[in-house]
């Protein structure tokens, strides 16, 4: 299938662009909700349980996490791979975040997520429940970042 | 000058390698493709040493301002030539790599442990720290970490040339003659003592003094320290230098993290934490430090503090209280270096260490005092005032608010200690990898190179030693090779 974005937002965080990139990597992992066993595998590859609900159930994702385009402070994304409970299905998603100057203490954060690769039928039952994922992670990244600009 | 000369040699070489880490693979290495016959000793029962064990990054630096940040790391305590010598070399360490067909990449961590391997300089206000970047060997996760991609790399490169290792085979002595000159090595294989003549010269490679409890009781600053890296590293290349005169320097520098310690494991356990919600408290349940704020090889400093009343080194042990989303975030010793890696795999979410009783829990503060004998209510005010401090954003100790997050029950504590990843002192020596004596003569013919007297004097920046072993053990090589055949 091809690519469908998932959520996009937009925000500034009062503080400067070296401080914002300083900040969002330690964000991003305290914001995704219930993130357990994680294991860094190496400064590009990470992996770990993602404990969410989906349509009203518990459900334990392996996660496993592969950083691209590092360019600091600027930018970057990351490649998440997610697998439900024996393999039920599979989805691979791309995360870009880009940290853009507006002022000196000033910084434009854009979140971008897309999803690449996901089957027919879990594509049918899940696109909601991805799409409100990514909501409310990118939510708690907004607001993480704002308390601690 | 006493001599112990065999009258028959039982093996003969041109240079004899004693130690097989990085340091000695790049000098036996160098040495061997100068034509020189070489043989590498190594006491344990397999090569690697530290650097097998290590973090595996290598520095490389940006540019010759890299001088400048080392000679005020130094603190005076290397000379500013030796400095100067180790830059030009390795600003050309990649170079090295790949003309022995390998290749580097500029390590990039994640920075979300506490304490972390930091990609850039340990002391970023220093002059010249925008030069620091570190690179470890290419690879993938499934290629290993990067010190066994490193190990990897260097242990094909002898393998390659085919140069003659024996393992299981410790070096006891250093064979002098009348003049002074280290002509041989008094080694033990098999239970049995060998003579081997070194036509060149010997170059000592063999690590520190981490498992050796009387001379860290003796030189290090705080006590007693365990060790993270290899076990093999016990002092014997310090005895056989001092017996043979040579002077020693940087014998109280280290290179420190904080470990857990079992007592079923002769290393210890290297601990970080994945999440922001963990303190440290001393031996009397008193926080001391920004936990956040420590540079990952240098803790040693804040556990150093003497209290001359007490008479004791209150903050070591130390203990780490936790909550529950820290214990199951991820394992708290997470195998990316130390000697246990190869020998124990911590549970991912801290049950297995719960259940050995390494890890102690309790549903309050108090419980959890109990368990760790400390006062209930110095613990409870303590976590009170932690967890005051994270919802200010202000903590007493000024970690940063990023860093912060207040724990709720149940509660977790571990026990920690000291941790040397290695240390630096051994035989000084000058900018040829030449052992001096202690008028600052050049013993005839022995060399040495890497963490066996190290030019790290003062402060350490990470990924120096590695970098430091390449670059001294090229140069070690290369100058014993170029030493006329003796006899």
């Amino acid at each position: 299938m091809d690519s469908m974005l998932l959520d996009e937002r937009n925000f500034e965080v009062p503080a400067s662009q070296e401080r914002v990139w300083r900040l969002i990597g330690k964000v991003i992992f305290s914001s995704l909700p219930g993130l357990e066993r994680m294991e860094i595998l190496d400064e590009n590859n990470f992996r770990g349980l993602l404990r969410i609900r989906v349509l009203g159930f518990q459900v334990t994702l392996k996660l496993k996490g592969e950083m691209l385009d590092v360019e600091p402070p600027d930018s970057f994304s990351a490649k998440l791979y997610l697998e439900g409970p024996g393999g039920m299905f599979e989805a691979g998603q791309k995360v870009a975040f880009t940290m853009t100057p507006i002022e000196a203490e000033k910084t434009r954060v854009v979140c971008k997520a897309v999803i690449e690769e996901i089957g027919f039928l879990p594509g049918l039952l899940l696109k909601g429940q991805a799409r409100r994922f990514a909501r409310s992670t990118f939510e708690a990244i907004e607001k993480r970042l704002k308390e601690l600009a | 000058m006493k001599t112990n000369i065999p009258g028959k040699w039982d093996l003969e070489y041109d240079v004899v390698v004693v130690g097989w880490g990085a340091a000695g693979t790049a000098a036996a290495v160098t040495a061997h493709d100068q034509g020189a016959k070489v043989l590498i000793l190594e006491k344990m029962p397999q090569g690697g040493g530290n650097s097998s064990v290590c973090g595996g990054n290598i520095i490389i630096p940006k540019g010759k301002e890299f001088i400048e940040y080392l000679d005020t790391l130094s603190f005076k305590t290397t000379e500013r030539e030796i400095i100067e010598t180790f830059v030009e070399y390795a600003l050309k360490n990649a170079d090295w790599i790949r003309k022995m067909g390998g290749d580097v990449q500029v390590f990039r961590p994640l920075e979300v442990a506490y304490p972390t391997m930091i990609a850039g300089a340990g002391f970023p206000k220093v002059l010249g720290a925008d030069t620091v970047v570190k690179y470890n060997i290419k690879g993938t996760p499934e290629e290993g970490k990067p010190s066994q991609r490193l190990w990897k790399f260097l242990s094909g490169l002898v393998a390659k040339r085919g140069i003659q290792v024996f393992t299981k085979t410790p070096a006891k002595e250093l064979i002098p003659n009348a003049q002074g000159e280290i002509i041989g090595v008094m080694a033990e294989k098999e239970g049995k003592k060998i003579s081997i003549k070194a036509r060149k010269g010997v170059i000592l490679t063999c690590g520190g003094y981490e498992n050796d409890p009387r001379m860290k009781w003796d030189y290090m600053p705080v006590k007693p320290l365990m060790f993270l890296g290899t076990p093999g590293n016990s002092g014997d290349g310090i005895r056989m230098v001092q017996k043979v005169g040579g002077d020693l320097w940087h014998m109280t520098r280290l290179c420190c993290l904080i470990a857990f310690k079992a007592p079923e494991f002769e290393a210890a356990f290297w601990v970080s934490f994945l999440s922001e919600g963990f303190f440290f408290v001393d031996k009397y349940s008193h926080r001391f430090v920004n936990e956040a704020g420590i540079e990952v090889h240098e803790y040693y400093r804040e556990l150093s503090h003497f209290d001359v009343e007490k008479m004791e080194f209150p903050r070591v042990p130390l203990w780490a209280i936790f909550d529950e989303p820290t214990r199951r975030r991820g394992a708290l010793s997470r195998g990316t270096a130390g000697y246990n890696r190869d020998h124990y795999s911590w549970s991912l979410d801290n049950s297995l260490e719960i259940s050995k009783g390494w890890i102690l829990q309790g549903k309050t503060a108090a419980e959890l005092a109990g368990k760790i004998s400390v006062e209930p209510k110095v613990l409870e005010e303590t976590l009170f005032r932690y967890n005051q401090g994270c919802k200010a954003g202000k903590d007493e100790f000024g970690r940063a608010k990023e860093d912060l997050r207040a724990l709720e029950p149940p509660f977790y504590a571990i026990q920690l200690w000291p941790a040397l990843i290695n240390t630096q002192g051994g035989p000084r020596r000058d900018k040829e990898a030449r052992v001096l004596d202690p008028d600052g003569k050049p013993i005839p013919r022995l060399y040495a190179a890497g963490e066996l007297g190290s030019i790290w004097g003062y402060l350490y920046q990470g990924a120096c030693n590695i970098g430091e072993a390449l670059v001294f053990g090229q140069i070690a090589g290369k100058n014993v090779a170029e030493e006329k055949v003796w006899g």
